[in-house]
């Protein structure tokens, strides 16, 4: 069999706070639609979508993850070869930038090595008519913030809205821009390295951290 | 953030009886009138018995046991499914002996709603009288708490009341009955939102009115809510689907709920009331997800039901603070109260989250992790092909089937579809989430054996679910299959082929992959708690592993005691950023920190007896410890974090020698303003000699008392005389509470000391130590019985008491010692201590007091050659009996995802959930009734088709007997 162009597979996780928009933004990308009463998203969504980047097509796998807390431990099922990332924050909730920074952390140390990271600060449409000196904004965090983060740990940033679809597009056509193509194409590859047979497959270890026991300080 | 959960450890297998109690659904502490009798506690018993019920000649008599579990009755058949009930006593009006066949004893019981039960006791006749006069006295005991008033009561709320009053009052007027009642302010039924906001799905398909119709009869023959008798067709019954308005009558009934409502009455309201306006992270969490709950729903558009499941959902949050909320827990509740009053949804959230699912939605999800793993053992045992092509190309069951797991397909399937198989799990308890997810596999086994990665899985899942309405067979002859849907074909697949799957398996496969669970989470936990600290210091991250591990055991030995978890409001600082809930652990947890990473904070015995030579370690207790935790604690809460912990360790064990004795300095000069007092330079010595107490020889003894004599002697000589008084005037009096001695002088003190110096030089740094923490196993419940067995002899008591047997013996044979190791252990044999001379100029010592001469007299000859140190014992020499260090499990690597071209996937991506049939709702009344006959209505056909073999397992005679039974005379 042959496949007439055969578009680069590309997985893309997205991770972040509860009710930021994740699952929002996939559904701004992947449809065009925005709905107000979003549903928690129970462990992952898996969706797909086409992305036309120049020459290149990109197809995206993409993973919409669990926000709340205590589903953290189950992300590393859902990000472990990923070559993709997006670390949502609502840029409405101080609290859901310090989580972005902990996923991003965790992003660094867990997942593969080449993985692209962007920063999303989301919900701009609920701020987009401040002006400089309204005083009663509601963003919490700002472009400096963000783009500090961001330079500081080498990632994309954009600020986004799913409802008014600003900026949507160009993440995901940001992420595909910076993903070389090798490495796209290379996730059907890597298959051939073997998958992991031992033990229990849900693990929430995941990638290429080790914790074996070191010596003791004197 | 770190919290630090050990409540994974302490888990304890259930008991037999607890075993039982879970079995027949019964509250957990039956609440008894006061605390005081409660050794007076009502004797439980079980008997073998034979059920026949009296009115009914078409059900068989059902061998099995009969339970008393005051103050409940219970009955299963010998198979445990066929027939079962669970009655509480108050709803038993009547017990007579009956004059049967000589040699057979038997009691015939009058239950509340009129039906008659006979048990005939086929135990020895000693053992039959006991059960009777057991039985007897706990159904006074119910008669004097009066509970048979409750029963009224609760009754009334139950629908099923309804429906066969109505039957009763005559066929014609039920119709009409059954319309008027919506809108009959007398009726005080509970329901759901679904009464006023109309139920999912089309009542016409779902073909209400028949289920309604076998419904009653079956309720009216058989007891409903507090004395329903399960027999075989009310399982059947339930396969095929409740009817609308019983439903969440049924669901209570069938998990338990029931009992949990009707013994704890106005609890849910008290509960409210108690905690209006409480804000919590858990009352935070839930207000965002109030609108994001079933928002297709036309009842969570509205305040109705937005308020209702708020109430709900934090109610249950209030009452357990530890689960608190999780999602999905919004989804479900949403489902549940569509059935559901609050009050009953409440208990039966209750039930889902404590009992039918326990852990699922804890904050470590360990529940759902374990379950996960159960079912990939399950797939593996019984679709090993699927297994093994799954393990091929590494593809994880869990990323499609966690949902299904954790809300119950609510969030997978169409509802109407997903209600049917929450009725089942209700009726038939947890082992139903795996039968039905085993089933969907093999029914889709060839199409998985085609997909090549987690994508293509979900993908063909999510095709699955929304096809699940079609025909299974559409191309049949046969219009009867024809007209099998493919959710018929589901459910039947799930009962018949995967009946192996019993409530024992679960349990033993839970038990199985326990400890591995509780490995990776902890060892989760851990890597976040060290990725999330602010600082690492001057620690490696394995360093901060090793801290961590040392906390981990405190926490396990001394619990911190659990706070609630504060409003996130008030966490929220100034600068808005925000912090999160930690475990810190307060005094008595530190001091088992402090003897795991500090030599002098723990007393280690080394006991030799002839027969083995051990190391008992004890946590020591002294005011250097609570100083030091007070010090570390530098946020002043009174309790400290990791961070803390880490932060304070690096402030002692980098140390050069100046930095120590500054460090040392400042952890005793108490209000921080550079001066020690007099009380504190004693203080100082103390701890000195708290930390040398164990040293062999008096040489640190003599350095100690030699600090105190300069300290004195130097720190009177610099005190800032009065301008007025000549140079060889007294010393001015000062308190002992005054500022008396700065950093300077101190440190010249101690390097006045060779030993000291030596000691604040690396010594003491060298006290501190992080070593990997010999950790206590996890329990692994995995053992059979030998395997028991030899746990018990290896558990901690009977180690100690094996070591007292051995201690004793090596007194009496003259071979036991006890040594005490030493925290830093330099000197190993008594040699006399020495000194620098007196770093005093001579012109201060002119200028020093009498007493300072006097001091220096007492000086030690310094021509004393200085003492080779001799380097410490390393300590795992000594650690013989302890287990061996719980090296970190390293985390096995994820393999790359084999990601291949996919010709069937295409570019356009399905929502994730299908979306569900609220607009087909129609009215329930809708549907004629007239004349419609059962048979062709095809609910008998689905409800044969569930029809298993059950052989009640009695032989013709005994059946015989049985049936004599219930024409049986009562005795005079
Ligand atoms: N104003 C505004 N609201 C948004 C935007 N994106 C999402 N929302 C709303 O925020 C809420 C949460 O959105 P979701 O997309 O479900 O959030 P999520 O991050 O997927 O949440 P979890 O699945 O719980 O982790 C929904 O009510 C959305 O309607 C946005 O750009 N602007
Ligand atoms: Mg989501």
């Amino acid at each position: 069999m042959s496949f007439p162009n055969p578009a680069a597979s590309v997985k893309l996780v997205l991770l972040g706070e509860a009710a930021v928009g994740k699952s929002s933004l996939v559904l701004r990308f992947v449809l065009n639609d925005f709905q107000e009463n979003k549903e928690p998203t129970i462990g992952a969504a898996f969706l797909t979508q086409k992305c036309t980047i120049g020459e290149r097509t990109i197809k995206y796998e993409i993973w919409d993850t669990a926000g709340q807390e205590r589903f953290a431990s189950l992300a590393p099922m859902y990000y472990r070869n990923a070559q993709a990332a997006l670390v949502v924050y609502d840029i409405t909730k101080p609290a859901s930038f310090i989580k972005a920074r902990h996923w991003v952390k965790e992003l660094h140390e867990q997942a593969s090595k080449d993985i692209t990271i962007a920063l999303v600060g989301n919900k701009y449409d609920l701020v987009e008519n401040d002006n400089d000196d309204n005083e009663e904004s509601l963003r919490k965090v700002s472009i400096e913030e963000g783009q500090g983060l961001a330079d500081e740990e080498g990632l994309l940033f954009f600020e986004t809205s799913a409802k008014t679809a600003h900026n949507v597009n160009d993440v995901f056509i940001g992420i595909g821009s910076k993903i070389p193509d090798t490495s796209a194409s290379s996730s059907s590859n890597n298959a051939s390295n073997g998958p992991n047979h031992e033990g229990g497959r849900i693990d929430l270890s995941s990638g290429n951290s080790s914790s074996q026991p070191s010596d003791s300080v004197h | 953030m770190a919290t630090i959960s050990t409540y994974l450890r302490n888990f304890k297998e259930p008991s037999k009886d607890q075993l039982t109690q879970l079995f027949f659904a019964i509250p957990e502490t039956p609440p008894t009138i006061g605390k005081a009798d409660k050794d007076e506690e009502p004797e439980r018993m079980e008997i073998s018995a034979v059920l026949t019920l009296s009115q009914d000649a078409s059900e068989d008599p059902y061998p099995g046991k009969l339970y008393l579990l005051p103050p409940y009755l219970s009955f299963a058949s010998l198979d445990r499914k066929s027939v079962r009930f669970t009655i509480p006593l108050c709803t038993i009006r009547r017990v007579e002996r009956l004059n049967a066949r000589a040699g057979i004893y038997a009691l015939s019981l009058s239950l509340w709603h009129g039906m008659k039960i006979v048990v005939q006791l086929t135990s020895l006749r000693p053992t039959a009288d006991l059960f009777c006069a057991l039985l007897r006295d706990a159904l006074k005991a119910e008669l004097q708490r009066g509970q048979m008033k409750a029963v009224k009561g609760f009754v009334k709320t139950c629908y099923s009341e309804m429906l066969v009053s109505n039957t009763e009052e005559g066929k014609d007027a039920a119709a009409h009955k059954a319309e008027a009642d919506v809108a009959d302010p007398d009726s005080i039924y509970l329901g759901g939102l679904g009464l006023k906001f109309k139920y999912p799905g089309d009542p016409k398909k779902l073909r209400e009115a028949s289920k309604t119709k076998l419904w009653t009869t079956y309720l009216k023959t058989h007891g409903r809510n507090l004395t329903l008798l399960r027999y075989p067709q009310c399982t059947r019954l339930v396969q095929v689907g409740l009817p609308n308005r019983l439903r969440g009558e049924m669901w209570e009934t069938l998990s338990g709920s029931a009992y949990l409502r009707f013994s704890n009455p106005g609890l849910f309201e008290r509960i409210l009331k108690e905690n209006e306006g409480r804000t919590s992270t858990s009352t935070e969490e839930i207000e965002k997800d109030l609108h994001r709950s079933l928002p297709e729903y036309s009842a969570y558009q509205s305040e109705d039901g937005i308020g209702a499941l708020r109430r709900v959902l934090q109610a249950y949050s209030f009452r357990n603070p530890e689960t608190g909320y999780c999602q999905a827990m919004n989804i479900l509740a949403a489902a549940i109260l569509i059935y559901t009053s609050e009050e009953q949804a409440f208990w039966l959230l209750e039930v889902v989250c404590d009992r039918l699912l326990p852990g699922y939605y804890s904050p470590s999800m360990h529940g759902t992790l374990l379950d996960q793993r159960v079912f990939e053992s399950l797939v593996h045992r019984c679709l090993p092909v699927i297994h093994d092509h799954f393990t091929q190309v590494d593809v994880q069951l869990s990323v499609a089937s966690l949902p299904w797991f954790l809300s119950l397909f609510i969030n997978s399937m169409p509802m109407v579809f997903a209600f049917r198989i929450i009725d089942c799990f209700f009726c038939m308890g947890p082992k139903v989430l795996f039968q039905v997810a085993l089933a969907i596999l093999k029914i889709n086994g060839e199409k998985l054996l085609q997909i090549q990665d987690d994508g293509g899985f979900i993908h063909l899942m999510r095709e699955y679910f929304s096809s699940l309405g079609e025909s299974a067979h559409p191309k049949s002859q046969d219009p009867r299959a024809r007209a099998i849907t493919r959710f018929q074909e589901l459910l039947l697949v799930s009962f018949r082929e995967f009946s192996v799957i019993t409530d024992d398996t679960i349990l033993n496969e839970r038990r199985k992959f326990r400890s591995e669970i509780v490995t990776s989470i902890e060892s989760f936990s851990k890597r976040s708690a060290i990725r999330n600290l602010k600082t690492l210091e001057r620690f490696t991250k394995d360093q901060a592993g090793l801290i961590y591990d040392a906390l981990f055991k405190a926490v396990c030995i001394e619990p911190p005691p659990v706070a609630p978890l504060p409003p996130v409001a008030l966490l929220t600082t100034k600068d808005g950023t925000e912090e999160r809930p930690e475990t810190r652990i307060e005094l008595k947890t530190f001091k088992v920190f402090l003897s795991e990473v500090c030599a002098w904070a723990r007393a280690e015995k080394i006991v030799s007896n002839g027969f083995q030579q051990r190391v008992d370690r004890e946590v020591a207790e002294h005011e250097l410890i609570d100083r030091l935790f007070f010090f570390w604690d530098t946020s002043f809460r009174g309790a400290l974090s990791f961070q803390d912990l880490v932060s304070g360790l690096n402030g002692v064990m980098f140390n050069d020698l100046m930095e120590n004795i500054e460090w040392f300095f400042n952890l005793h000069d108490k209000n921080k303003d550079g001066y020690l007092t007099k009380d504190e330079v004693l203080t100082l010595s103390e701890s000195l000699l708290f930390i040398f107490r164990y040293e062999i020889g008096d040489a640190y003894l003599g350095a100690v008392s030699r600090f105190m004599s300069n300290a004195f002697e130097y720190g009177d000589a610099l005190l800032p005389r009065p301008e007025s008084s000549d140079g060889d005037g007294d010393i001015p009096h000062i308190e002992s509470n005054q500022p008396y001695m700065n950093l300077a002088t101190f440190r010249m003190v101690v390097l006045a000391d060779e030993i000291l110096e030596s000691f604040f030089e690396t010594d003491f740094s060298g006290t501190f130590r992080l070593e990997p923490v010999p950790m206590m196993e996890i329990p692994n419940s995995n053992q059979g019985l030998l395997g028991g067995l030899w746990h018990n002899l290896v558990s901690d008591d009977n180690r100690k008491i094996f070591q007292k047997v051995t201690d004793e013996i090596g007194k009496t044979i003259g071979k036991h010692q006890v040594l005490y190791r030493p925290a830093i252990g330099k000197f190993t044999t008594l040699e006399e201590p020495k000194a620098r001379e007196s770093l005093l100029t001579p012109t201060m010592r002119r200028s020093a007091s009498k007493a300072s001469l006097d001091a220096s007299e007492s000086t030690p000859d310094v021509s004393t050659p200085p003492t080779v140190p001799t380097l410490s014992t390393s300590s795992s020499h000594l650690t013989v009996d302890q287990p061996g260090p719980a090296s970190a499990i390293s985390p096995s690597e994820f393999s790359p995802m084999p990601s291949m071209f996919q010709a069937a996937a295409n570019a356009a991506a399905l929502m994730e959930r299908t979306p569900f049939a609220i607009d087909d709702a129609k009215d329930d009344d809708e549907e004629s009734d007239d004349g419609s006959e059962l048979a062709d209505d095809g609910v008998m056909d689905e409800v044969d088709a569930f029809l298993e073999a059950h052989d009640s397992g009695l032989t013709e005679a005994e059946r015989e007997l049985a049936k004599d039974l219930i024409n049986a005379e009562p005795v005079k």
